[in-house]
């Protein structure tokens, strides 16, 4: 009642002249630049839905699908997006009140995530056809989650990072049921939407609780006031006062309208009786932050909590299958090294006994699980588990060499992913029965599809062996080096028995992996599958993926430059 | 947050008076139920088949509508507050997130969500 009499009071008032610069127009005027990109991006897909919803339900063009038309047109976006990124006239800076951020480490990843988005894209075009996945809205649900893992990248606080995290997600759901006349799409996109919003509900209360417990929001702010009480002494004994801290940084957030309310309340506390006792604040940062953990490792799917990546993987449309398992994971990855390295630094040792136990338990279930398998998307499935307990493998590092190694293993698993669904979406023609013959729809389900692949196209099938030798980790190729590196990045940093696990691990997963090579050279099918032609889009991304793979010896050096850089960003 | 007495007063005066007026006619009214009686009415006739029917979506689809624009209305209300102080940069960035509803609304329009033929 009081704030609306004053406000009424205050329009009374505020009819004088106003001559001078008005600064809230102004606040922003330099950070949109910073978000040009996204901003393009978003812009791009309202245009395309306005476009497809009106020329989709127009009678008198004869209601078109413009299914590839839509998809063309969000690959041209994406790529407009990448260059968009690239020419950006801001490398460095915080925009937006603390909310985004952008260094190099968000340029690598950004553009990580949308090469990745394109070439999923690109290979799945002709399964989209083929499968008649009709809806326009693939594309853009695809474009729109896309964009919000760009937000999610150069997020600099919990909110910004929670809402783009959400907003990828609904997208996902979306996605994973997007084939409604499937029942095993249908089950995924429940199942990956009771779960997400499981994880999510367990991040946000992390979130809530080391709000909570400090007053801060913003990951550098959290820092310092993290490595102000773990720097005041005993944390586990002595009186630290967590809100006074909070507050010596809070104030130095001027003009920030996310003001840390722990100066009012926290005044009232100790008025109240007694300072808060630092134990149980520090207590309480610790027990945010292992829910923040959790609810990062459902969403990456790391072993204690990966039990819906196999059902969503499976169910889902194949591309759907391709985009989650190669775009999402560098987004939600450098968030979470941001979090850990930044925010989380003091509390590295509660933090890398949960990874340790996380990253040796997926290492070890993705080899052990992936031998069962006999359903390829499973099997893949199981493979990234596998993949992300190595990648965790470069968290529990805590070292430079860590971070590089994240970096670089990405990279390569992305590209060898982006290699594995462009052949596993090729279309299969049956030549077994005769009356079937036209029958050109069958997809790869089994393993055993891929029999005598070696004789009916010899180069797909080296194609395939290449970078499944890749992801096993076989010497010359591009999945060795990174392994050897996250490896070597584990040794240096005393993590043995990480090391040990890992190596043994990948040796397993080598069975099933050179399975998958004699099946396809030396199997008699059981009923002879032929593939059809391969869509010029994907034959040209298999080309370009496979020539990384085997020529990434020849020359590593950019790509280890680079990693170097986004480690030595990230660190800081 | 006094005000809130008196209507959470008013609230239980009105749970009251509808238990009584209940009540009365509960306690005055003559009953003599029979089988003709309390069975479903269906225009005089006996109901015809199952009573359960297949859900149209369309009532899903106006639920759902209700409620996006329900939390427009939300982000609205402090908004309208606010405006004199939040100047032009607030006036546009809601008329931003307008913008954005809108075309979320033109493609639910053109895709026939609002058709109730």
């Amino acid at each position: 009642m009081n704030s609306f009499v004053q406000i009424t009071h205050e329009f009374a008032q505020s009819v004088e002249p106003s001559t001078e610069l008005n600064f809230q127009s102004l606040l922003f005027e330099n950070d949109f630049k910073a978000v040009f990109p996204e901003l393009f991006l978003v812009l791009a897909s309202l245009f395309l839905l306005i476009y497809g919803v009106v020329w989709t339900t127009s009678a008198s063009t004869g209601y078109p699908l413009l299914l590839r038309n839509v998809n063309w047109l969000a690959l041209l976006t994406l790529l407009l997006t990448a260059m968009i990124a690239a020419n950006s006239p801001i490398g460095h800076g915080v925009f937006f009140y603390h909310t985004f951020l952008l260094d190099d480490v968000t340029f690598f990843f950004k553009m990580l995530v949308v090469v990745g988005a394109l070439s999923s894209l690109l290979i799945s075009l002709d399964y989209l056809e083929r499968e008649s996945v009709n809806g326009f809205e693939f594309a853009l649900l695809l474009l729109l989650s896309t964009s919000s893992m760009l937000f999610l990248i150069s997020a600099a606080d919990f909110i910004s990072m929670y809402l783009a995290i959400e907003l990828q997600s609904l997208c996902f759901y979306v996605l994973a049921a997007f084939k409604r006349d499937s029942e095993f799409s249908t089950e995924a996109g429940l199942k990956y939407f009771l779960l997400g919003v499981f994880s999510s509900g367990l991040l946000l209360f992390g979130c809530s609780l080391i709000y909570g417990f400090t007053g801060v929001i913003e990951f550098s702010e959290l820092s310092k006031v993290f490595a102000s009480l773990a720097s005041s002494g005993e944390v586990y004994s002595d009186k630290v006062d967590l809100v006074q801290a909070s507050q010596a940084f809070g104030a130095s957030l001027e003009g920030s309208p996310l003001q840390p309310p722990s100066a009012g309340g926290g005044d009232g506390h100790l008025a109240g009786g007694g300072s808060l006792v630092s134990t149980s604040s520090w207590r309480g940062c610790e027990l945010g932050m292992i829910f923040l953990l959790i609810g990062f490792l459902f969403k990456l799917t790391a072993v204690p909590f990966h039990m819906w990546a196999p059902d969503v993987y499976e169910g889902a449309p194949t591309a759907v299958t391709a985009f989650f398992s190669i775009t999402p994971k560098p987004a939600l990855l450098v968030v979470f090294a941001r979090l850990l390295y930044q925010s989380f630094y003091d509390f590295m040792i509660e933090w890398q006994t949960f990874l340790i136990f996380c990253s040796v338990a997926s290492m070890v279930l993705g080899s052990f699980a992936g031998l069962a398998q006999h359903r390829i998307k499973r099997l893949l499935a199981y493979s990234s588990i596998g993949h992300v307990g190595y990648l965790l493998i470069s968290f529990c590092c805590g070292t430079l060499e860590g971070l590089q190694g994240l970096a670089i293993y990405l990279v390569i698993y992305i590209v060898v992913t982006v290699n594995i669904f462009a052949v596993v979406m090729t279309p299969l023609r049956r030549a077994s029965h005769s009356a079937q013959q036209q029958q050109g729809v069958e997809r790869i389900k089994y393993t055993t599809d891929l029999a005598m692949l070696a004789k009916n196209n010899p180069l797909l099938a080296a194609t395939l062996t290449v970078s499944v030798f890749s992801l096993a980790g076989i010497p010359p190729l591009a999945g060795f080096y990174g392994k050897a590196f996250l490896f070597w990045a584990a040794l240096s940093s005393s993590q043995y028995l990480l090391a040990l696990v890992g190596i043994l691990t990948s040796a397993i997963s080598c069975f099933y992996y050179i399975r998958i090579v004699k099946i396809m050279y030396f199997e008699a099918p059981q009923n002879w599958l032929s593939f059809s032609r391969l869509s010029k889009e994907s034959s040209l991304v298999l080309a370009l993926t496979t020539f990384f793979v085997v020529a990434l010896m020849a020359y590593p050096y950019p790509l280890y430059v680079a990693s170097h850089k986004v480690a030595l960003a990230l660190s800081m | 947050m006094v005000e809130y007495l008196a209507i959470f007063i008013y609230f239980l005066i009105a749970t009251g008076l509808a238990i009584i007026l209940l009540g009365v006619s509960f306690l005055a009214s003559t009953r003599k139920p029979d089988p003709e009686k309390i069975s479903a009415y269906e225009c005089g006739f006996d109901p015809f088949d199952d009573a359960r029917s297949r859900f149209d979506v369309q009532f899903y689809l106006v639920a759902i509508l209700f409620i996006i624009f329900d939390l427009e209305v939300t982000f609205l209300f402090p908004w309208a507050l606010v405006l004199n102080r939040v100047g032009l940069f607030g006036f546009w960035s809601m008329m931003a997130f307008l913008l954005i509803l809108t075309i979320g609304f033109v493609y639910e329009w053109r895709k026939g969500a609002l058709d109730w033929s």
